[in-house]
């Protein structure tokens, strides 16, 4: 994907929602609708700090079928690289920012008989647009959402004031939890298990659905990981012949784009599997950070996700 | 004329007891009672499997039904045993349990295809994906054939072409599965010329 395909917007909007939490709404600039998505979807929004430019995953909180703007939540992360504080203390009404086209990797089963849908702290974002899919349809679903405290709510008055019963609340304030063994224990044929969250929420909801004997065809998760920071190491790229430095705050991938050359991406958080490189040679170790690759494809150390993952390593040589 | 070599056809492998499953529901037709029975045989050592484990078998012929199935089955440790006189009878019931299972279930059939055939259409109705499901073929191949004119599904064929049981068109048999259907194909066989028929053969034994 390159610059060229990003949609100038303009923000119109910006709501305080939780201590953390900060809500966007984002219009084209011309005045246009914006490219249909369905719930679930993310865009990748593309800041323009002082010292670099930021790329990061959001997912689309509006209802589908409202495409004069999209809605974004965006969660101050303590150990940010950037992103999150610039969107947090940089952007404001009237800010300009480029976003990609939607795409969907957390879609609902079309032919699921029932939706659980499980969330953690900010990962309510993309049910908020899953849900409006769901409201008024045959399928019956509920929603399971955990936060610190009640405050920490987001987006609790509007899902309330349509879903009613089907939302429940968790706060562990009050020492309230989801008792995942129940919930998962005791679901008819045909359900599907949707969680977006941290990443103990989201490997204790699949550890426990798998114990309850769900096939991994029926538990969909999605969590973008930031590109951690790391040591600096240097890249060769192979086709391009040249050599990249990449330094301890930026990204294998952004490194490579800063240097000019482009590399196929969707979600640049470690999900889609687009930005899959073929490693030729390591002098060291392969630090993998993604969700896509399975235990033997790391273990070849022939492949990386260059988005999130990293190497400490002598020499790394890319087919780029 | 095409009529093999086409993907739909389903192929089914040896069943195997998936251990990653919480509730198992065995359904078998005739001689479907082996695969089962040598299941259950790998599931000997798990009494708590075989305890969430349902038995549904139809004998079929009359001389191999009575009490020696459900001997055997309940030989080999499940409670929860139901013989049936009829396939129909066999299916509502397992429609009826699908209703009620939970999340966590694993579904092994046994028997001919045509039998599997019936039983997948069911389980798809609950939206049980291929992670859910094993089967294995035994038994007759006759097939299922659905006439693509009448609509009309002609059961227990064995030859490479059949008379429609509704509108009696000659029908060729093409190896085009239907899972919702839980049928093969039938093509009008003469539609070019009529009365011009290929030599009809016995091909699903």
């Amino acid at each position: 994907m390159t610059e060229a395909a990003t949609i100038e917007v303009e923000v119109t909007a910006i709501d305080q929602v939780t201590p953390l939490i900060k809500h966007f709404r984002l219009a084209p600039v011309d005045g246009g609708t914006l490219p249909a998505f369905s719930g679930g979807s993310h865009i990748i929004v593309v800041m323009h700090g002082a010292a670099r430019a930021h790329r990061n995953p959001y997912s689309v909180l509006s209802p589908p079928n409202r495409l004069d703007a999209y809605e974004i939540g965006v969660r101050r992360m303590e150990e940010s690289r950037g992103g999150s504080h610039f969107m947090h203390d940089s952007v404001r009404v009237g800010s300009r920012l480029q976003i990609a086209h939607p795409v969907n990797l957390f879609g609902l089963d079309k032919i699921a008989r029932k939706h659980v849908l499980i969330a953690g702290g900010i990962g309510i974002t993309p049910f908020l647009a899953m849900l409006e899919d769901l409201y008024g349809g045959p399928v019956p679903y509920e929603l399971h959402y955990s936060v610190r405290s009640p405050e920490h709510a987001a987006f609790l008055v509007r899902l309330r004031r349509r879903e009613g019963g089907r939302v429940h609340l968790y706060c562990d304030s009050e020492q309230q939890a989801i008792d995942f063994e129940a919930l998962l224990g005791n679901q008819p044929l045909g359900t599907h298990v949707y969680v977006c969250g941290p990443g103990g929420m989201i490997s204790r909801v699949a550890a426990v659905a798998k114990d309850c004997g769900w096939p991994d065809s029926h538990i969909h998760w999605e969590q973008f990981s930031a590109p951690p920071v790391g040591d600096a190491f240097e890249v060769f790229l192979a086709r391009s012949r040249i050599s990249v430095h990449v330094p301890p705050d930026q990204s294998l991938l952004e490194s490579i784009e800063a240097a000019g050359v482009e590399v196929p991406y969707l979600c640049r958080g470690g999900v889609c599997g687009f930005c899959q490189t073929r490693v030729l040679e390591v002098d060291g170790e392969l630090l993998h950070n993604d969700h896509f690759l399975s235990e033997a494809e790391r273990a070849s150390g022939k492949t990386i996700m260059p988005c999130v993952s990293r190497a400490r390593c002598r020499s790394l040589l890319l087919d780029l | 004329m095409l009529v093999t070599g086409i993907k739909s056809k389903p192929v089914y492998a040896p069943l195997r007891y998936d251990a990653g499953g919480r509730y198992h529901v065995m359904l078998g037709q005739e001689v479907g009672e082996a695969p089962l029975l040598r299941v259950l045989g790998d599931m000997s050592g798990s009494p708590e499997a075989l305890a969430r484990t349902r038995v549904l078998y139809v004998p079929l012929r009359a001389a191999a039904a009575g009490a020696a199935p459900a001997a055997a089955f309940g030989g080999a440790g499940v409670a929860d045993v139901r013989i049936f006189g009829t396939t129909a009878a066999l299916l509502e019931a397992f429609r009826d349990l699908l209703g009620r299972a939970l999340m966590g279930t694993r579904l092994y059939v046994a028997g001919p295809e045509s039998f599997i055939g019936l039983a997948m259409k069911i389980a798809l109705e609950f939206n049980l994906n291929k992670d859910e499901i094993r089967a294995e073929e035994c038994g007759t191949r006759a097939r299922r054939v659905y006439c693509i004119h009448c609509r009309t599904t002609t059961e227990n064929v064995r030859t490479n072409i059949v008379t429609c049981g509704g509108c009696t068109r000659s029908l060729l048999v093409r190896d085009h599965y239907s899972r919702r259907l839980a049928a093969y194909m039938g093509v009008m066989a003469d539609a070019e010329v009529p009365g011009e028929l290929p030599p009809i053969r016995e091909v699903f034994a």
